[in-house]
């Protein structure tokens, strides 16, 4: 990475992915990166106010828990890479281990995927604005005192309650608004890394409520090439307007006539939800 | 009532459902407590945890392995369930 970067990296030091977390961070700053502790910022983020000035953060999460992501969603800053030490350890068959002090081994590891972080493509073609902003038509379902909207036209839908809006070979991915009405109030949404392979049904990020967290399953298969950074410091926005302004990834297709086959029109998915919340909300 | 499917097809034909590794859970229970769709179940003989209803288990969603400290759940594979949710459809059609 050319320009100036801070890394925040779970500091779990009673787990061995927390381990291996820390010591990846420890590489990124050899590598130029500015070190800032978790545990201080959470307390007292004026300290690294100027470490952070103007600079994109690295950030390093060790389990599933992901502490850092959530401190720098808090914390508004802006983050341009993201590794999960679980996760990245599964995709390379390797193991965070057992112990807390790192062998030699986990040592090369933690090398290993800080250099994969820095390396990771950039994938800055960013969100493709034309076509995305068309006005969309709704249809509804009622039931008691909810309505819940689908698009009649131009999105397509899984049954775990995430739209796909197709526009050429692009496609932005979110969720339903009977899907957020059952979350209630968001007040966290985990994007996906830019320059992600996403799988169709592969998960494109995470929306967390008072109530309950859910997975974000992508309709479609393809590149992550743009999120919507809006949602960081405002997740409110897939509430407010699930189907537009609170989109959550933009992704390059990869084979989008073989993921059709797997997916519900507008009309064919207010059919779906009509049943649902009729079983859900007797 | 009308038979559970799953993008056309019985739910019971899924295969889809979180297994727990005996030897990595240690009973903290936070799976249990998270799923709103009652997969777990506690038991007060041993095993303490067990996955009492599969079925309910929300097809593709793994979102109770993220609260799993020690690792210990896992998921089929998310490609081999879609291609035999694809064959299920076309011997159906």
């Amino acid at each position: 990475m050319a320009e100036a970067f801070a890394v925040l990296p779970c500091n779990g030091l009673d787990k061995p992915a927390g381990a291996l977390a820390r010591e990846v961070g420890l590489a990124l700053r050899e590598q130029g990166g500015a070190l800032i502790c978790p545990v201080l910022y959470a307390h007292q983020p004026a300290r690294y106010a100027r470490v952070l000035a103007g600079q994109t953060v690295l950030v390093v999460d060790g389990c599933g828990t992901r502490c850092a992501s959530r401190l720098a969603a808090a914390g508004k800053l802006r983050v341009a890479r993201k590794l999960l030490v679980t996760q990245a350890c599964k995709e390379l068959g390797e193991s965070p281990g057992e112990a807390l002090e790192l062998d030699a081994g986990r040592l090369a590891l933690a090398r290993r995927l800080a250099a994969a972080l820095l390396a990771a493509p950039p994938a800055v073609r960013g969100p493709q604005e034309a076509g995305f902003g068309g006005p969309v038509t709704y249809g509804q379902v009622r039931h008691d005192k909810f309505i819940f909207r689908v698009p009649t036209q131009g999105y397509f839908f899984n049954e775990n309650n995430c739209w796909a809006r197709v526009v050429g070979n692009r496609a932005r991915v979110g969720i339903s608004d009977y899907m957020q009405q059952q979350l209630t109030d968001l007040t966290y949404c985990d994007l996906p890394a830019l320059g992600a392979q996403v799988e169709q049904f592969g998960e494109a990020g995470s929306v967390e409520s008072v109530k309950a967290v859910a997975d974000i399953i992508s309709p479609v298969s393809g590149q992550v090439v743009a999120v919507n950074e809006a949602l960081a410091e405002a997740p409110e926005l897939i509430n407010e307007d699930p189907y537009q302004r609170g989109w959550v990834a933009e992704l390059e297709l990869a084979d989008f006539q073989s993921d059709r086959e797997l997916l519900l029109d507008g009309p064919a998915y207010l059919a779906l939800v009509k049943k649902q919340a009729a079983q859900y909300h007797p | 009532m009308s038979e559970v499917t799953f993008m056309g097809v019985p739910r019971e034909q899924i295969p889809w459902a979180p297994t727990i590794d005996y030897q990595k859970c240690d009973y903290c229970m936070e799976c249990a407590r998270f799923c709103p769709h009652g997969v777990y179940e506690q038991r007060e003989q041993e095993p303490r945890l067990v996955v009492a209803h599969p079925q309910h288990c929300v097809v593709f969603c793994r979102a109770c392995a993220k609260t799993c400290d020690p690792d210990a759940l896992t998921f089929p594979s998310k490609p081999e369930v879609v291609e035999l949710i694809k064959r299920l459809r076309q011997g159906e059609a």
